[in-house]
C-alpha cells in the first residue's frame, strides 16, 4: 500500500488518466444499468406493485395479456378469493383538448378485488363509477389534473380523472384504471366475455380450464413485448463494458509494470520481497478503481437528480454496489496479469547483467 | 574478521560453442573495516563478480561464504533476505526508487525490515556525514548525481549491512567528488566497520583501498 500510494501521489498525470478511464467506464456501467433497471421497472411496475405470482390467460393468447380473452364459461369454476383479481386490458390513447395525447394501458378492475383495493394513490381517490378513472402519476407531469375529463381512443364519452396512482406502469406505458364495464365497452367484446386475465398473489394458484392456462408471473413478464430483448441488449452492453474495463486496467497496468521493471529489479536487489511488489501492484489497482468508481457514483447521483423524470433511469443501491464490486473484481483480475512478470524480475538486471 | 569469501567460484553463461566463462576459479575475501577495489576493463567480469558476491545470481560452481555460511545454494527468498540484512548495494544508476523522496527511501526499508536498521540518531549522523541531511523531502530527479550517489549510500547503509557492494560508484563524478566519495567509503569501512567492495575502473580510487584485485577475462589477481 505504501509504494502504491506514493507512486500514485508522485505520478499524478499518469494515474489521473487511468482513474479517468475507470471513472468513464464505471459511469457508463452505472448509466446503462440504471436505464436497464428503469426501463425494466416501467415494464413491470404495476405487476410488482400487485405482488402478483401467477396469471391465468387464454391458452391460445401466446402468454399475451392484450391477446387474452376469458369468457364467463372459462371462469365458471375459477376460485377468485381475496388474493385473486380479474383484469381486462387494452392499449388506448388518452386525450384532453389542449393537452398532449398519452399512449396508455387501460386496465379494467373490480372494486371488490385486491388490485382496486390496493391502489397506491398519490392524490385524489379511487374511481367509483364507470365514468371515473384513476391514472398513473406521469399524467400529472404532462399537465393533467384531478377533475380533467379525458376521452379514450377518440370516443365521445368522457371520463373524469379522480386519482393519480403511484408506480402504475405496465409495458412502459402509464395505466388508466377504470371499471370492467368500461373495459368491455372500449374493447367491444362479446357479451359472454368476462375478463382478459386472472391475477393471483398466491404462488401455488392454479386454474387450468379448457381455454385457460396458469403461468408463473415471470414467464408472463419475460413475454412482455420487447422486455427480454431490451434486457438482453442492456446486459450485453454492460457485460462488454466490464470486459473492456478488465482489458483497459490490465493493459494499463501491464504497460506501467513493464516500464517499472528496472525499479522492481533495483528493489529486488535491495532485498525488497516480491510479495511487497505484488502487493503494491494489486493495491494500486484497487486504489485506482475505488477512486474512479467513487467519482462515478457521485456524478451518477448528480445525473440522477438532474435528469427529468421522463427519463426512465433508476440508480439503486443494488446497481451501485454490484457495479462497484464488478469493477473492483475486474481491477484485481487486471492487476494479476502483470504479476508473473514481477515475480520473474531478475534483480541482477539492476546492475545491467 | 572475514565477512565474505569466494572459493573457486566459476560462472559460465550459455552452452556449447556459445559458452562464455565469465568468472574462472575466483578466490576472494574481504574483512570488516576494509576497502577492496575490483578493477578491470569492461567485459572482464566485474559486474558478474558483483552479482554473485551480492547473491543476485548463483555461481555455476564454487562456494560463497557470508559470515562463514555458504549461500551459493540459497533460494530466491533466502537470497532476498540476505541482501536485505547483510548486503548493501550502491549501483551505477543509483538504487533509488524514483517516486519516493529521500526520507521515504528509508521508510520503504522500515516497511520490509522492521529490526536492526539504524536508529534515528545514527541515521541523522550518517546523513550529516554524507552531507544530505537537508535533502529529506527531495525526490531523486531533484538531486544532482553526487547527491543521488550519497543518498544511495545512505540507503544501502540504513539496513546496517556487514558488506557494502558498489558498482562503478564514481562513474559520473568529477575529480573533487571522486575524492570525497573515496574518503567517504574509507571512513565507512573504518568507522562503521563495514567491508566495502568497490567494482570500478577508476584508478583515482586506488589510494583509498586496502586491497586491490584486478580482473581480466574472468580471472582475478591481487595487486595490493
Amino acid at each position: 500500500m505504501f509504494l502504491a500510494l506514493k507512486e500514485i501521489k508522485h505520478e499524478k498525470l499518469r494515474y489521473g488518466l487511468i482513474i479517468l478511464m475507470i471513472f468513464l467506464i464505471s459511469y457508463l456501467i452505472f448509466m446503462l444499468s440504471s436505464l436497464a433497471v428503469g426501463l425494466a421497472s416501467q415494464n413491470t411496475q404495476a405487476i410488482k406493485g400487485w405482488k402478483a405470482q401467477k396469471i391465468v390467460l387464454n391458452k391460445n393468447a401466446n402468454v399475451s395479456l392484450s391477446q387474452s380473452i376469458l369468457t364467463k364459461n372459462d371462469l365458471k369454476d375459477a376460485k377468485i378469493g381475496k388474493n385473486e383479481a380479474v383484469i381486462g386490458q387494452l392499449g388506448i390513447v388518452a386525450k384532453k383538448k389542449g393537452k398532449t395525447s398519452i399512449s396508455a394501458q387501460f386496465l379494467g378492475v373490480k372494486k371488490d378485488q385486491f388490485i382496486y383495493q390496493d391502489q397506491d394513490l398519490v392524490a385524489g381517490k379511487k374511481a367509483k363509477t364507470n365514468n371515473q378513472v384513476t391514472v398513473d402519476s406521469s399524467f400529472r407531469d404532462k399537465g393533467y389534473r384531478l377533475g380533467d375529463k379525458i376521452t379514450l381512443n377518440g370516443s365521445k364519452k368522457k371520463y373524469t380523472i379522480v386519482g393519480f396512482a403511484n408506480n402504475a406502469k405496465i409495458n412502459i406505458a402509464p395505466i388508466v384504471y377504470g371499471s370492467m364495464k368500461t373495459w368491455k365497452k372500449l374493447r367491444m367484446v362479446a357479451p359472454n366475455v368476462a375478463a382478459a386475465a386472472i391475477i393471483s398473489k398466491k404462488s401455488n394458484y392454479k386454474f387450468n380450464h379448457a381455454d385457460a392456462k396458469t403461468y408463473p408471473i415471470k414467464t408472463f413478464i419475460n413475454k412482455l413485448p420487447g422486455y427480454t430483448a431490451q434486457n438482453l441488449t442492456f446486459e450485453l452492453m454492460i457485460g462488454f463494458l466490464f470486459v473492456i474495463s478488465l482489458i483497459v486496467i490490465a493493459v494499463f497496468l501491464y504497460i506501467l509494470t513493464m516500464q517499472k521493471m528496472h525499479n522492481f529489479a533495483v528493489m529486488r536487489a535491495q532485498g525488497i520481497p516480491s510479495k511487497t511488489l505484488v502487493g503494491a501492484t494489486i493495491s494500486q489497482s484497487v486504489i485506482l478503481v475505488v477512486i474512479g468508481v467513487v467519482i462515478a457514483i457521485i456524478l451518477m447521483w448528480l445525473t440522477d437528480l438532474a435528469l427529468p423524470s421522463a427519463v426512465p433511469m433508476t440508480f439503486t443501491p443494488t446497481i451501485m454496489i454490484s457495479g462497484s464490486l464488478g469493477m473492483l473484481v475486474m481491477g484485481i483480475i487486471g492487476s494479476l496479469i502483470p504479476i508473473k512478470s514481477i515475480l520473474k524480475v531478475d534483480p541482477a538486471k539492476a546492475i545491467g547483467e | 574478521m572475514t565477512v565474505i569469501e569466494l572459493k573457486d567460484v566459476k560462472k559460465v553463461y550459455g552452452k556449447g560453442e556459445a559458452q562464455v566463462v565469465a568468472l574462472n576459479d575466483i578466490n576472494f575475501q574481504a574483512d570488516k573495516g576494509e576497502v577492496v577495489l575490483i578493477m578491470g576493463p569492461s567485459g572482464a567480469g566485474k559486474s558478474t563478480f558483483l552479482t554473485i558476491a551480492g547473491s543476485l545470481q548463483k555461481p555455476t560452481s564454487g562456494e560463497i561464504l557470508i559470515n562463514g555460511q555458504d549461500i551459493s545454494h540459497f533460494s530466491a527468498k533466502q537470497s532476498g533476505e540476505l541482501r536485505l540484512n547483510k548486503i548493501g548495494f550502491v549501483l551505477q544508476a543509483y538504487n533509488l526508487v524514483p517516486f519516493l523522496n529521500v526520507k521515504e527511501q528509508f521508510t520503504l526499508i522500515d516497511k520490509v525490515k522492521k529490526q536492526n536498521n539504524l536508529s534515528k540518531e545514527k541515521l541523522q549522523g550518517l546523513l550529516k556525514q554524507l552531507g544530505i541531511e537537508k535533502l529529506l523531502k527531495k525526490y531523486p530527479n531533484e538531486l544532482s548525481g553526487g547527491q543521488q550517489q550519497r543518498v544511495a549510500i545512505a540507503t544501502a547503509l540504513y539496513a546496517n549491512p556487514d558488506i557494502l557492494l558498489a558498482d562503478e560508484p564514481t562513474a559520473s563524478l568529477d575529480t573533487q567528488n571522486v575524492e570525497e566519495v573515496g574518503q567517504l567509503f574509507k571512513d565507512l569501512a573504518k568507522k562503521r566497520d563495514k567491508a566495502v567492495i568497490l567494482v570500478t575502473h577508476d584508478p583515482r580510487l586506488e589510494k583509498y583501498a586496502d586491497h586491490i584485485y584486478e580482473m581480466m577475462d574472468g580471472q582475478m589477481t591481487q595487486k595490493k
